[in-house]
């Protein structure tokens, strides 16, 4: 009856609006790309003008140049700040980059881990009266207390250093778990098991050995929170087996204190591989 | 097998939606693939949840692992509970090595050693969560199953997430257990509550979209811009107005998605103030008033009011100071000074 009838129409009404998001969102992608376009464009024709006046002043005519020739000062304007975000950007890439803000300066952090870029961590600080944090977003178990307990107020320099240390090296920590997890789970048995700051990793893992697999048993505890590789290496058989697995637990052992996790499994294969 | 045990599979299978009962019992792995197999999941739930209990029966289950089947409930689905979040103190010593097996073990004795009758299970996810499940008892009956009280702890960080049963009486206890199976000073309870548990532990893990003011440029989305060129015709009396606002709101808010909240809770202790000619109130006494701000999606209904023209931006700073103090239940006291804005206790 009426109610049917009305669910219809709002189930209509509905997927109208759905349809007219849909479209809005393409439109505004079109529009988006169009403006780089436009941007690309003025960025050719800069560049061509600057090449033609090179070209004049090259060919020795020494004549008036006229005003098309040589770039528009909003030209050179834009140039200039095209340089200067450049620049920024590849502050930002190193890692440590800030910006002063009306109360303070805001600093972002970027963690990488040989060469891959991981996640930006931010902190707001307020300058007066004293230096202190008023937001970030730094992952709760990073101990931020006790490092700006120690450094903030007397060694703004050594805070962020420290700081950002123990992010890089937080950020390796889970991106070698991650990786292992991802990569090499036909390796392990049973799942991996992490506790939030990355810095204890217990898994059993099997060695396929003369046609039969050994399982092991590793424990890897990072006890310096500023390094990406372990400190402490347990590696263990879970069963009771021959002597040359002993040592190639010890072996694995130290492979595991001095190579990054997911490299260290890569040789295990690729060793594998060479048997076969 | 104990008639309580059954009769607590059964309503728990009953609980779960028809489509999910299968992946859940997969995902408990009491039963065996060959004996899931043997169940028609398309019947009746009454009949369904009776052939599981049956299939139980087989296994000889016992009421520590039917409650295993309860945390997966409630891990799949936790915002049928209302969670509260406690914050624990540390001794200031340098961080330990976080052991699982003796945070169990400690928290494990805490308890039986105060009270006999409780069932304890723990069950540890990919993301580092701690689920732990108590179910009551006295020291004369058995634990109670159908009202357990849950809590999420994540290692190595100082917050707990408590969703409890009826009996508060057993609160302190759980509490105390916690402090001392993962080598605390102390907890309290923070002001702030909710039925979405992830959305808290992304106000206190801060994994919520802040604005941080940076020299990265970030795609920045203008959602509702029209194209100006639409109708020249067309001018936008307010733009600057307009754009102000949205400026405003992204550095309060942010860009991305809010954590879900549904109530914000505002105790006034604050004086009334009015024209001394009206004598509303010849006593000078606090005026008490409570004032409660509900929604399915609190912070998100926040962050639309200015752009849509019903509040001024910025908003008032207790409403804003909801994230970032990580609170939705505030006392407001007078200022003892010349402000006349209202204090926020701690």
């Amino acid at each position: 009856g009426v109610f049917t009838h009305l669910e219809k129409l709002e189930a209509q009404a509905h997927e109208a609006g759905r349809r007219q998001e849909e479209r809005q969102q393409q439109e505004e992608k079109l529009a988006s790309l169009k403006e780089r376009v436009e941007e690309l464009r003025m960025q050719r024709d800069e560049l061509r003008a600057k090449v033609d006046l090179q070209h004049k002043k090259q060919s020795g005519k020494e004549g008036i140049v006229s005003d098309a020739a040589e770039p528009s000062a909003g030209a050179v304007l834009e140039w200039k700040i095209r340089s200067i975000k450049g620049m920024l950007q590849i502050f930002y890439l190193t890692g440590i980059s800030g910006k002063l803000t009306k109360r303070g300066v805001c600093f972002s952090i970027s963690t990488a881990y040989e060469g891959t870029y991981l996640g930006s961590y931010y902190l707001d600080l307020l300058t007066k009266p004293a230096v202190r944090i008023h937001r970030h977003s730094l992952p709760i178990f990073i101990p931020l207390e006790q490092i700006s307990r120690r450094y903030l107020q007397t060694d703004i320099r050594r805070f962020l250093s420290v700081l950002s240390d123990h992010l890089n090296a937080y950020a390796g920590r889970k991106y070698q778990a991650d990786q292992l997890q991802e990569h090499f789970s036909d390796q392990l048995e049973g799942s991996l098991q992490r506790n939030s700051l990355c810095n204890l990793l217990v898994f059993n893992y099997k060695m396929p050995s003369e046609g039969k697999t050994f399982p092991f048993s590793a424990r890897l505890i990072y006890r310096d929170l500023c390094c990406s590789l372990p400190t402490e290496v347990i590696v263990s058989c879970t069963v009771k087996a021959p002597e040359s697995l002993e040592e190639t637990a010890a072996a694995h052992s130290e492979l595991f204190r001095h190579t990054a996790l997911h490299k260290a499994f890569c040789t295990f294969s690729s060793a594998e591989k060479k048997v076969d | 097998m104990d008639e309580t045990v059954a009769e607590y599979i059964r309503r728990t299978v009953l609980k779960i939606p028809r489509g999910e009962i299968k992946s859940m019992l997969q995902k408990w792995g009491f039963l065996s693939e060959a004996q899931l197999q043997t169940i028609n999941f398309h019947q009746m739930k009454d009949n369904v949840s009776q052939e599981v209990v049956h299939l139980c029966e087989e296994n000889s289950v016992d009421i520590k692992q039917a409650a295993v089947l309860d945390i997966i409930y409630n891990h799949i689905y936790p915002n049928k509970r209302m969670w509260s979040v406690y914050q624990m103190q540390k001794t200031g010593e340098e961080p330990e090595i976080f052991d699982l097996q003796s945070f169990k073990k400690k928290f494990k004795r805490r308890l039986l050693s105060a009270l006999g009758n409780v069932t304890i299970n723990f069950r540890e996810y990919e993301d580092n969560a701690i689920w732990i499940r108590v179910a009551w008892g006295t020291p004369y009956t058995k634990p109670n199953q159908y009202k357990p009280s849950y809590v999420v702890y994540h290692s190595q960080t100082p917050y707990v997430f408590i969703s409890t049963s009826v009996f508060k009486s057993n609160l302190p206890l759980l509490c105390q257990a916690l402090v001392v199976a993962s080598s605390y000073r102390d907890i309290r309870e923070m002001e702030l509550r909710s039925h979405s548990l992830n959305s808290l532990k992304d106000i206190v893990f801060k994994r919520y979209s802040q604005y941080f003011q940076t020299h990265c440029p970030r795609p920045i989305q203008d959602r509702s811009e029209e194209p100006e060129s639409a109708d020249l015709r067309i001018i936008r009396e307010n733009k600057s107005e307009k754009e102000r606002i949205q400026r405003v709101t992204r550095e309060i808010f942010g860009d991305g998605p809010q954590p879900q909240l549904e109530f914000a809770q505002y105790k006034l202790e604050t004086m009334f103030k009015s024209d001394p000619t009206m004598e509303v109130l010849d006593k000078k006494e606090p005026f008490r008033c409570l004032v409660k701000f509900s929604s399915p999606h609190l912070l998100e209904s926040l962050r639309s009011l200015a752009p849509a023209g019903m509040a001024d931006a910025p908003l008032s700073p207790l409403l804003t100071c909801i994230t970032e103090k990580a609170r939705n239940n505030f006392k407001i006291k007078e200022k003892k000074s010349s402000f006349p804005e209202g204090f926020v206790s701690p």
